[in-house]
C-alpha cells in the first residue's frame, strides 16, 4: 500500500501557512494532533475503526489514522445531528457501536475469529460484503442496515482523511487561498507557490 | 453603480449588540408589522423590502448570525457547520442527501453556501403543462416576474457575459462577465465550441468589480463554505445589514416551533425557543420563508382545533411535491492538469438542452454547469454516492488534479409522492422529525441518462477521457405550491396562503415545477415581488 503516494514529491502545502488566515490556520493545525482521548470510542471500537480505515483508505499511516479516528469520536459525542438518516436505520451512535460488534460477530461466523484477528484479504472481503448488503444472515441486519453501517463509517473517514494537510499535499491541492486568492486560474498557470509535478514525470 | 443606490452604511459583517441579549427586551415584543420565519434567500429579501417600506419587521432565524471573517474558514470539513445539520428522516426510492448538499442554517441560509449561479426560469417553466403537457402552469408567467429578476440583478450587481443566448433575458448583465475564467471551464467551453454547442461565462452573483463596499472575487475557489471577502453575495451580508438599518430586528438562534392562530382563524404569530426557553411573537402577518422541508414541518406540526391537518393546508397539499434537481457529475481524465480546486467553482455554462426536445425521448431539459470540486466534497461524494472506496478511490484522489468535471442541474417533475411528512421521532424541541421521501420518475431517468451521455460527449471532443460519474442532486423546490385553485394548491400567485389570509408562505417551496437551472435568482424575484404585494395591500387599509 505504501508505494509512491504523491505525483509531487516536493510540495508542502503547511510551508503556506503563513499566508492563510487566523482561523483557517488553527482549524487545520489541530489535525496534526496531539489528540485528546477518545471520549465515546473504546479502545476495542478505535481498533476496529483503524483496521477498517486502513482498507477504506488503502492507507495504513498511523498519524493520519490518528486523526481519522478522533474526527469520528468527536462526531460520535456531539449533540449535531448527522443530515440525514434513512428510515429503519438507527441513530449514528448505536449504529457504529452495535455495527462494529456485528462486524466482528460476523468474523467470527466465517472465519472463527474476531475481526481484527482475520487476515487483510478476509478482513477486504468482509467489508465488501458489507458495502453490497451481501453478508452472511445475522439477526443483527434487522436493526443494522448493512449498507448504511458501511456508508456511515466510510463517509466519516474520507471526510476525516481528505481533510489532512498530509494528504492535501499528496494529491497537489493548493487548499486554503485568503487573503491571497489564487492569481493565475488559466488553463497551463500556477500561482509560484502551487504543487508543480516532479519533471521527470510525463 | 446605480443611482439611488441603497449603500451599505457600516461594516456589513456583524451584528453584534444589534439584538438585545434579553430576549424579553426586545424592538417588537409588544407586536410588529410583519415576522418572517427564516432569514435565507427569500427571507433576506423580504425582511429588505418591507423594513425599507416603513413596516416593523422581525426576522427569526434558528441558526447564528455568522460573521465572516471570524466564522468562515477555507476548509470543507469545519465549514459543513453552515448546513442545517438536523438529522432528517430520508425514505423513497431515491433517498435524499440532505445537510450542506441543499440546506442552509443561520443568517443568510442557503446563500452563504450556494455557488452563487444565478439564472432566469425561461418562460416554458411557467407553463409547462401548456407547453409539454405535464405537471402544472404556475398562477404567474415570466412576465409577473420579469421586472423583479432585472430589479435583483441591479441590487447586487450580477455578473455575466453581455449576450446570453438562452431564455427571454438575453443579458447584459448590470456587472461585466468574470474574467479569467479557470482551466474546467475553458475546457468546458472547448468541448461545447467543437461540437456546436453554445456556452457563455456563468451569471454570477459573485462581483467582477468593487461593489457597495465589497470587493471583487479573488477566485479563493470556497463559494460553498462561505466567501470570506465578501465578494459572492449572501442576504447575510446583504439584504440583513440594509434591513437592520430600517429598523428590523434579527432574532438569530432561535427555532420557531409553532405557528399561533386565534378563534378567528387568522395567525397571531409564532412560538420560538432560545436557550431552552419559550417566547412568543406577537405580528400582523407572518411569513414562512424557512424553505422546503421546514416550512411544510412547521406548517403541520401547527395544527389546531381550528385547522386540524396543519394550517393552510385544507388542500393537502402542503408536504407534497417535493422536488429536487438531478445533479449528476460528470468527471473526465486529462493529460494536463486542471485543478478543479481553482477558482470559483462554476464559471462556464451551457443552456443548450434546456427546453423540450421530443426526439430525445423526455420532456423538458436542464443545464451544464462547469463545476469545480474540492477533495472531501468529491471523495465523500465517490464513497456514499458511487460507492468507490479502498484502491479505486485512492487512484482517483492521487489524480485529484488530472480530472476536469461538468454538472447537470435536470429538471424533476413534481410528484405527489415525493413529499415531507411528520415521524414519529422527536427532536430537540419535542418535533416531530420530518420524512422527507423522494424518487424520480421515469421521465427524470431518461433525462438524467441524457445529459451524463452529453456531458462526456463534450469532455471527450475537449480531449479528456470520461472516467467516472456521481449520481447527486442539488436545491431543493416545492411542498406548498402556488396555484389559483384553493383545492390543489397551498398558496396564491403572490404566495399568500388560500386558507389564512395574514398568512403568507414565501420561499422556494411555492415552485409548481422546479425548472431546469439553478433556482435562488427566482427565489429572490419571487420574495420582491410578494413584498410589494404586502406593501400594496397596506396602502389599500387591508
Amino acid at each position: 500500500m505504501q508505494e509512491n503516494r504523491t505525483r509531487y514529491p516536493g510540495y508542502d502545502l503547511l510551508k503556506e501557512k503563513d499566508h492563510w488566515d487566523d482561523h483557517t490556520r488553527a482549524i487545520v493545525l489541530k489535525r496534526l494532533g496531539p489528540f485528546e482521548k477518545h471520549k465515546f470510542l473504546n479502545q476495542h471500537e478505535a481498533d476496529l475503526i483503524a483496521a477498517i480505515a486502513k482498507h477504506i483508505l488503502y492507507d495504513e499511516r498511523k498519524e493520519l489514522l490518528d486523526y481519522v479516528l478522533h474526527h469520528i469520536d468527536n462526531k460520535l459525542s456531539s449533540p449535531i445531528g448527522e443530515d440525514q438518516r434513512k428510515v429503519g436505520t438507527p441513530d449514528q451512535k448505536v449504529l457504529i457501536r452495535e455495527g462494529l460488534k456485528a462486524l466482528d460477530k460476523l468474523a467470527q461466523k466465517q472465519y472463527g475469529a474476531p475481526f481484527l484477528e482475520v487476515d487483510p484479504q478476509p478482513q477486504l472481503l468482509l467489508l465488501s460484503a458489507l458495502a453490497a448488503g451481501k453478508a452472511a444472515p445475522m439477526t443483527e441486519w434487522q436493526t443494522i442496515p448493512q449498507k448504511e453501517l458501511f456508508k456511515k463509517l466510510a463517509t466519516q473517514i474520507t471526510s476525516a482523511y481528505y481533510s489532512h494537510p498530509t494528504v492535501w499535499s499528496e494529491i497537489g491541492y493548493g487548499g486554503p487561498a485568503y487573503p491571497r486568492g489564487y492569481v493565475r486560474v488559466e488553463k497551463g498557470l500556477t500561482d509560484p507557490w502551487e504543487a508543480k509535478r516532479n519533471a521527470q514525470e510525463s | 453603480m446605480p443611482k439611488n443606490h441603497d449603500y451599505v452604511q457600516h461594516d456589513c459583517d456583524h451584528y453584534d449588540g444589534h439584538r438585545n441579549n434579553h430576549l424579553g427586551k426586545r424592538k417588537y415584543s409588544d407586536g410588529a408589522d410583519i415576522c418572517i420565519v427564516g432569514a435565507g434567500a427569500a427571507g433576506g429579501v423580504l425582511a429588505y423590502e418591507l423594513s425599507k417600506a416603513g413596516f416593523k419587521v422581525v426576522v427569526i432565524d434558528a441558526g447564528p448570525f455568522w460573521n465572516p471573517q471570524t466564522d468562515f474558514a477555507s476548509d470543507e470539513l469545519s465549514m459543513q457547520s453552515l448546513a442545517w445539520n438536523d438529522t432528517r428522516l430520508v425514505a423513497g426510492s431515491d433517498p435524499l442527501s440532505m445537510g450542506h448538499n441543499n440546506s442552509g442554517r443561520g443568517v443568510g441560509g442557503g446563500t452563504v453556501h450556494f455557488t452563487g449561479v444565478f439564472y432566469r426560469f425561461h418562460e416554458s417553466d411557467f407553463m409547462v403543462k401548456t407547453v409539454d403537457g405535464v405537471a402544472d402552469d404556475w398562477p404567474i408567467r415570466y412576465e409577473d416576474l420579469e421586472p423583479y429578476y432585472a430589479k435583483i440583478e441591479k441590487d447586487i450587481a450580477v455578473s455575466g457575459p453581455k449576450h446570453f443566448p438562452w431564455g427571454p433575458f438575453q443579458g447584459p448583465y448590470p456587472y461585466p462577465e468574470r474574467e479569467p475564467i479557470s482551466a474546467n471551464a475553458l475546457i468546458f467551453r472547448e468541448g461545447c465550441a467543437k461540437l456546436g454547442l453554445k456556452s457563455t461565462v456563468a451569471p454570477l452573483a459573485i462581483l467582477s468589480a468593487p461593489f457597495d463596499g465589497r470587493p471583487p472575487c479573488i477566485n479563493r475557489g470556497f463559494c460553498n463554505q462561505g466567501c470570506l471577502p465578501n465578494a459572492k453575495f449572501s442576504t447575510l451580508i446583504h439584504h440583513i445589514p440594509k434591513a437592520i438599518k430600517h429598523g428590523a430586528e434579527v432574532l438569530s438562534d432561535c427555532m420557531v416551533t409553532h405557528v399561533d392562530v386565534d378563534k378567528t382563524g387568522l395567525v397571531t404569530g409564532v412560538t420560538f425557543v432560545h436557550d431552552d426557553k419559550e417566547y412568543f411573537q406577537k405580528a400582523k402577518i407572518t411569513i414562512i420563508s424557512a424553505f422546503c422541508i421546514e416550512t411544510p414541518r412547521l406548517l403541520l406540526h401547527s395544527a389546531c382545533p381550528q385547522f386540524p391537518d396543519g394550517l393552510a393546508n385544507s388542500s393537502g397539499m402542503v408536504g407534497k411535491e417535493l422536488m429536487t434537481h438531478s445533479a449528476h457529475d460528470i468527471f473526465a481524465k486529462f493529460h494536463d492538469e486542471v485543478r478543479i480546486y481553482k477558482g470559483t467553482p462554476v464559471l462556464a455554462v451551457s443552456q443548450d438542452f434546456y427546453e423540450t426536445d421530443q426526439s430525445r425521448g423526455f420532456v423538458r431539459g436542464y443545464t451544464f454547469n462547469a463545476h469545480g470540486s474540492r477533495p472531501l466534497g468529491l471523495a465523500k461524494n465517490l464513497v456514499a454516492k458511487a460507492g468507490i472506496w479502498g484502491q479505486k478511490l485512492y487512484d482517483i484522489m492521487r489524480d485529484y488534479n488530472f480530472f476536469a468535471q461538468i454538472t447537470m442541474v435536470g429538471e424533476v417533475l413534481p410528484n405527489v409522492n415525493n413529499s415531507v411528512t411528520l415521524s414519529d421521532e422527536k427532536d430537540e424541541y419535542g418535533m416531530p422529525r420530518p420524512l422527507v421521501t423522494f424518487g424520480y420518475s421515469v421521465n427524470d431517468n431518461k433525462l438524467i441518462a441524457h445529459a451524463v451521455a452529453k456531458a462526456n460527449d463534450i469532455l471527450e471532443a475537449a480531449g479528456g477521457k470520461p472516467a467516472f460519474v456521481i449520481p447527486d442532486t442539488g436545491h431543493l423546490m416545492g411542498t406548498c405550491r402556488m396555484g389559483n385553485d384553493p383545492s390543489t394548491s397551498v398558496v396564491d400567485g403572490f404566495c399568500r396562503s388560500h386558507d389564512i389570509p395574514n398568512l403568507y408562505i414565501c420561499s422556494a417551496a411555492a415552485f409548481v415545477t422546479s425548472g431546469g437551472g439553478n433556482p435562488t435568482e427566482t427565489v429572490m424575484a419571487i420574495a420582491a415581488r410578494t413584498a410589494d404585494h404586502i406593501i400594496e395591500e397596506a396602502s389599500k387599509g387591508e
